[in-house]
């Protein structure tokens, strides 16, 4: 296991189901992710890469192996330590973006900020206006979410996911619902942030120019990653 | 301001309906709450201070003796078993009582009635009254009878020994006013003629239907009595301790001593009653928001599965979740309480402008409510409870809602 990697698991087990239906979502399943890296996790439907997602993301606890976030096995925290890391170290980005849709996008951007609470209410929106302002949503701060059109809700997702400056940023998916062409452009807004900061990020696709541009892609089948390979090496 | 308060700030802003539907609830609770205890205990009150004001907090009347028992060890204790007494009419030495009274801190005066019961006429009308042979100075002391007086004048009667004050009722029935005449009739069947000086009003039904006061010495004359004082009045700092001091001058007299409770006893547990059931009967009301409130938040929960969801991705602890729809119960609960006691306060001054002829157990012309500010506590206290409870449980439900089955339902 590599010593600078932000986030990894060993031998990630899980199920999912009781008794009759039960099923063997994830086998096995080892990562990393380093930062400054891409990594895209591909696989026809329900091999389990949202599982794992949930999982790398502290959102569900896994059957067997473990998950270390910065070198500390993280696993088998309680559920307050889980949201504080949750909080600090990562930030989600939804397929369908999950926006409160009464509030409006600068206040949506500001909902970790102020579970994490160390900035005062006009640092907050201040670094809220500029997180929107990057994602080119400067003029629509005061909108409510659910007037935004799709891609500019994706986009107020993305903002909202780099609100506290996380170390990796989970995507399930996050151009999924989105035409090719505001698509790529979220794609390549989040990769440069992601390169700029030297984060990490690690997304769920099914859009195969999206995964060949990850520096990493990873091919789940049956619960299991069956091949992973850099850029360039096919 | 925490996460969570500004979150269920905002998630009641946006659901004006049913926040209003919650706030009415609570609102209609503490109000309708707040003016049947002042209602119910405004009742018993009026009762209470014209009691006291007419009869006392605490009288001594007949003095007893312990019967014989035939029994060669006399008994150790000083108390005599109220069934082995035996009673003579009237205070011997009533004087020497209220002299060694005085000098208890609660007594604050004390007076001798020479009571007794005789018949009344006053042209065609006659009644059964009963006679207060009181001493003017010591009555006006003790009692609120200058207060009470609703025609003609104390100075009348003061200065005039062939005068009464005859109850409101009663004049009534004997068709008198003040400066008329009115005939008593001795036990030796001669009546004697008084001039009304005054009416009184206590607003006790018993009292004000039966009562005439005259002078002391004259009641004396009339009723042929051997003694002064056929019982002693007492007005007390604190009426509250009244049955303590009873107890206490029944053993240093040797007199029968009566609180104002324990005379009054069946008239207050009536009261009590009425209190108790009008109090269940609105903390259902309160109990009923207390379910729409569930309702509400319960429905809540259900729409913002989605919301707190995400919250809990972005690092939002349970007890946050659950903090968010405690504090939605929080601000309805606070919020219904306060503007219900506002609202409770006007019905009750509302109700005491209704006027209402009634001449029963009390004689009133409106709605007597009475203002007492642990109305406002309990029904706080029992909106503030029935809301925490509505709200806990969806609070619960939502903070244990986990939250990759909902974040799932877009993708697998």
């Amino acid at each position: 296991m590599k010593p600078d990697a932000f986030l990894s698991c060993q031998d990630i087990e899980r199920y999912l189901g009781e008794d009759e239906s039960r099923v063997h979502a994830l086998r096995g399943v080892s990562l990393e992710v380093e930062p400054g890296s891409v990594h895209a996790v591909v696989g026809p439907s329900g091999c389990g890469k949202s599982t794992l997602l949930y999982i790398l993301g502290l959102l569900d606890h896994p059957d067997g192996g473990f998950v270390m976030l910065e070198a500390e096995a993280v696993s088998h925290l309680p559920d307050d330590q889980l949201a504080r890391r949750r909080n600090e170290f990562i930030g989600f980005i939804f397929q369908f973006h999950f926006l409160m849709e009464d509030f409006t996008a600068q206040e949506n951007v500001m909902i970790p900020m102020r579970r994490l609470g160390r900035l005062p209410e006009t640092a907050m929106r201040d670094r809220a206006a500029g997180l929107l302002e990057a994602v080119g949503l400067s003029d629509k701060l005061q909108r409510a979410s659910r007037h935004l059109s799709g891609g500019e809700q994706q986009r107020v997702a993305i903002a909202r996911a780099l609100a506290n400056d996380p170390r990796v940023v989970l995507a399930d998916e996050p151009t999924g619902n989105l035409d090719t062409k505001n698509s790529r452009r979220a794609f390549e807004l989040l990769q440069s942030i992601v390169h700029q900061n030297q984060m990490a990020m690690l997304l769920v696709t099914h859009n195969p120019a999206i995964a060949e541009a990850c520096d990493w892609i990873h091919e789940m089948q049956d619960g299991r990653i069956i091949a992973s390979h850099s850029r360039g090496l096919g | 301001m925490t996460p969570p308060l500004y979150i269920a700030l905002r998630f009641l802003a946006h659901r004006k309906r049913a926040l209003l539907l919650s706030l009415s609830g609570v609102v209609c609770g503490v109000a309708f709450f707040i003016c049947m205890q002042a209602q119910t205990q405004g009742f018993a009150k009026y009762f209470i201070d014209s009691t006291l004001g007419s009869n006392g907090a605490l009288i001594i009347r007949s003095r007893f003796e312990p019967r014989q028992i035939n029994s060669i060890v006399p008994t150790k204790t000083s108390n005599t078993n109220v069934a082995h007494r035996q009673y003579f009419e009237g205070i011997t030495n009533a004087n020497e009582i209220m002299r060694v009274s005085r000098q208890f801190s609660n007594v604050v005066s004390c007076s001798p009635v020479l009571r007794g019961t005789l018949s009344a006429r006053s042209g065609f009308e006659n009644a059964t009254v009963e006679l207060y042979g009181i001493d003017p100075a010591l009555h006006l002391q003790t009692t609120d009878l200058a207060h009470q007086i609703a025609g003609g004048s104390l100075y009348d009667f003061r200065n005039r020994p062939d005068s009464v004050i005859v109850g409101s009722r009663l004049a009534e029935t004997l068709n008198v006013e003040v400066g008329d005449t009115v005939q008593l009739l001795s036990p030796g069947a001669q009546y004697r003629r008084f001039g009304v000086a005054a009416i009184a009003k206590s607003g006790v039904g018993a009292i004000d239907s039966t009562r005439v006061y005259c002078h002391a010495r004259v009641a004396q004359t009339l009723l042929r009595k051997p003694y002064a004082a056929s019982l002693i009045i007492y007005k007390l700092r604190d009426p509250d301790r009244a049955p303590a001091l009873a107890q206490h001058f029944e053993n240093l007299f040797q007199h029968d001593a009566a609180s104002w409770q324990e005379r009054e006893a069946s008239t207050l547990h009536l009261f009590l009653t009425l209190r108790l059931s009008a109090a269940i009967t609105v903390s259902l009301v309160i109990l009923l928001a207390g379910f729409g409130i569930f309702n509400v938040l319960t429905m809540t929960v259900l729409s913002k599965m989605k919301e707190i969801a995400i919250l809990r991705s972005m690092g939002y602890r349970r007890r946050d979740i659950s903090a968010i729809f405690l504090w939605q119960g929080g601000m309805i609960a606070a919020v219904g309480s306060l503007v219900g006691c506002m609202a409770g306060a006007f019905l009750s001054w509302g109700v005491s402008k209704i006027p209402i002829h009634l001449r029963g157990l009390l004689s009133t012309d409106y709605f007597v409510v009475a203002w007492d500010w642990r109305h406002y506590v309990w029904a706080i206290l029992l909106a503030m409870i029935s809301v925490f409870i509505a709200s806990y449980v969806p609070a619960r439900r939502a903070a244990q809602l986990p939250p990759v089955t909902t974040l799932r339902g877009s993708s697998v």
